[in-house]
């Protein structure tokens, strides 16, 4: 008993852990195994150029060793950085769209009014299509003898057969409608989540002390739904960057590579040429950047968090 | 500062009436206290006060300016909500100069008055800090602040000690009436608790079922209670209310208890009351704090059915013949669960209300 007095005793507490741990041991174990062994398995990948077409298994991927071959590539290699720009060019128009027409008519659905219920299943709705049968939809909207060149011919009383989907201007056109159709109902079933969160006594004391609906919006309601904001502009951001079903079947990144967007560009990579090392180096570039965004607005939530009472 | 005037005012939630035909006059710089119990339509009335909701009809006047259809933005009224309402986003300074700074008022000016605001309610040490976490005695200073920095023309409370805790309640109270005596306001103070109404206003108007039931002095409403109701309801615990029949006997008009004990003589102004109103059937009403032990026969022949110590004296429950009562006696009574004793209200302090009416007689 004396030497055990020597050393700090285990405590009740220290134990209950220890065999806690013990017990969860497979557990972590097996999650360990399902998220690192892909994650590793990709980056020994990514550092060959190893493909299916060389009849040998990936963990033979060694014999087509290049280190860092395929990132020095995707330097240089132009088609990734114009899809690359396209995804941040849908990015930056879709998303802001989206927040400002999801904000817009969250506004509209604070106060009640007759059909309020009807309009609000109805502006949900995209959001509950499946965005393959989205993008079919818009495909046959954007035909050159299709609903929108009908409505269009209509209302100017002249002939318009304008090939949407085959001019690369008008195509990404058309597949940022797409987007921003489906995808303005999330936004706006998020942020009226927010708006209602506002607490009324403060609109009303506001109101008291003056302020018009334009100084109630910017000084209550924008500053109290700031976290809420960076969810949703975070969630849309991400998501966007991943686009593809909707306009894989409007355009299949073409004509060209007109509407080609980063998962496109992977897609065909993986498909059509099997460059299966680089396609595993993209991943990972992808992976981490997208974990830098998101990093950033989980920390920034977090300190809102904290601010707010 | 300004008078308020509710004429003929009414307010119904489709088929539910929350306030039936109410006139009230608040008096410049005076202390209004609305006291209810839940429901009775207080609130309602102080959000058409404050233009948060429009009457169904009837107009409200501040001074002789009819404000009924000016919007709730332009009606210069003061409001301290129930949870304070503090924009806890922004830091103290902020919520001081909110009102300010939606009229446009320039930066110098605002910096001044929130500056004098402050120094007024003791709240320059807290400027700069986050208005989140501060204590509740500091955010009523700051919800007041807030609204008196526009010098509103009146002001209005919603039961703001509610959140607190007893014994803080108190402390509260004796700042709250103190301010109001700086600020030389109207303001008008919704609240469920007589006691704060009792300690804090000028003049108390007691609301039931949307039904203005009387206005009055703390000491008025408490002595002379309009209604039954009103008797019930003020004083802790209320009024008792016997059954009583007034009979003549030798020139004199007694108060028949019937089957609760002996009749009881009525002064003299009070029993002139009840015969100028023919009155018969009647409360005899009487307050648990007037109340003593007397000698067989003299008095209301009481079953005691429970006592509840309240430390600094005792409260007695007694059955009269089937009618519960109360009495407020020393805490050495001798008195016992389960025991019969004779219980003789002061005569000064006996009202008698009408039976079918349930309104007082005389003295009101």
């Amino acid at each position: 008993m004396s030497t055990d007095a020597a050393k700090a005793p285990m405590s009740a507490a220290d134990s209950d852990r220890k065999l806690g741990f013990y017990l969860t041991l497979p557990a972590q174990i097996l999650v360990l195994f399902i998220a690192l062994f892909p994650l590793l398995m990709q980056l020994y990948i990514s550092l060959t150029d190893w493909s299916p077409l060389t009849g040998r298994g990936w963990w033979d991927a060694w014999a087509f060793w290049n280190t860092f071959g395929n990132y020095v590539e995707l330097t240089v290699d132009a088609r990734w950085w114009g899809a690359l720009w396209r995804t941040v060019l849908v990015m930056l128009i879709c998303v802001p769209a989206e927040f400002l027409l999801g904000l817009a008519l969250a506004t509209l659905f604070i106060d009640n009014f007759r059909g309020k219920r009807v309009f609000y299943s109805i502006i949900l709705m995209p959001m509950m299509v499946v965005p393959a049968v989205a993008g079919y939809m818009f495909f046959m909207l954007f035909q050159s003898g299709g609903p929108i060149n009908n409505i269009a011919s209509a209302l100017s009383g002249q002939n318009v057969a304008i090939a949407w989907l085959s001019n690369p201007n008008l195509a990404f056109v058309a597949v940022v409608v797409a987007d921003i159709w489906q995808w303005t109902p999330l936004m706006f079933l998020i942020l009226l989540a927010g708006l209602v969160g506002v607490p009324d006594d403060q609109l009303k004391a506001a109101t008291l002390l003056g302020a018009n609906w334009w100084q109630r919006f910017t000084t209550i309601m924008l500053p109290r739904m700031k976290g809420i904001i960076v969810i949703a502009v975070a969630i849309r951001l991400i998501e966007n960057f991943k686009i593809f079903d909707t306009l894989y079947i409007m355009t299949a990144g073409g004509p060209g590579v007109a509407t080609e967007t980063i998962s496109v560009y992977i897609y065909k990579l993986t498909t059509n040429d099997l460059a299966w090392g680089y396609v595993a180096a993209i991943a990972l570039v992808i992976l981490i950047s997208l974990s830098i965004v998101l990093g950033i607005a989980i920390s920034r939530q977090a300190r809102a968090g904290e601010g707010a009472a | 500062m300004s008078s308020i005037h509710l004429k003929a005012l009414t307010k119904s939630f489709g088929n539910f009436e929350a306030i039936k035909q109410m006139d009230l006059m608040v008096r410049d710089g005076e202390f209004l206290a609305l006291l209810g119990p839940s429901g009775c339509g207080k609130s309602t009335t102080m959000n058409i006060i404050a233009g948060m909701e429009a009457p169904s009809t009837g107009r409200v006047f501040f001074d002789e300016r009819d404000v009924s259809d000016v919007p709730m933005t332009r009606r210069g009224v003061g409001f301290v909500f129930q949870n304070y309402a503090i924009f806890t986003h922004m830091n103290v300074r902020a919520n001081l100069a909110y009102g300010l700074r939606m009229r446009g008022v320039g930066p110098a000016e605002i910096d001044r008055r929130v500056a004098a605001i402050a120094e007024f309610l003791q709240l320059t040490p807290f400027l700069d800090q986050p208005s989140a976490k501060l204590s509740v005695n500091i955010l009523q200073r700051l919800a007041i602040g807030r609204s008196a920095i526009v010098e509103p023309a009146i002001f209005l409370l919603d039961e703001p000690l509610s959140n607190v805790d007893a014994a803080f309640r108190a402390v509260m109270r004796t700042e709250l009436k103190h301010l109001q005596r700086q600020f030389k306001q109207t303001m008008v103070y919704v609240t469920h608790d007589q006691l704060e109404a009792m300690t804090m206003a000028d003049r108390i108007a007691v609301m039931d079922h949307g039904v203005l039931q009387q206005v009055g002095t703390p000491l008025e409403v408490y002595n002379n209670p309009a209604n039954i109701f009103v008797a019930r309801f003020i004083g802790s615990p209320g009024m008792n209310l016997v059954p009583a029949t007034l009979v003549e006997r030798d020139g004199a008009l007694l108060a028949d208890l019937g089957a609760a004990g002996a009749s009881r003589p009525l002064e003299a102004g009070l029993a002139a009351a009840a015969r100028a109103a023919g009155a018969r059937e009647v409360w005899f009403g009487f307050r648990p704090e007037g109340v003593n032990l007397a000698a067989d026969g003299q008095g209301l022949a009481v079953t005691i059915t429970f006592l509840e110590r309240i430390g600094s004296r005792t409260i007695v429950h007694f059955d009269a013949a089937g009618t519960a009562g109360k009495a407020v006696f020393e805490n050495d009574v001798p008195l016992a669960a389960g025991t019969v004793a004779q219980l003789v209200p002061a005569d000064a302090l006996v009202r008698l209300f009408d039976r079918q009416s349930g309104l007082a007689i005389g003295g009101a």
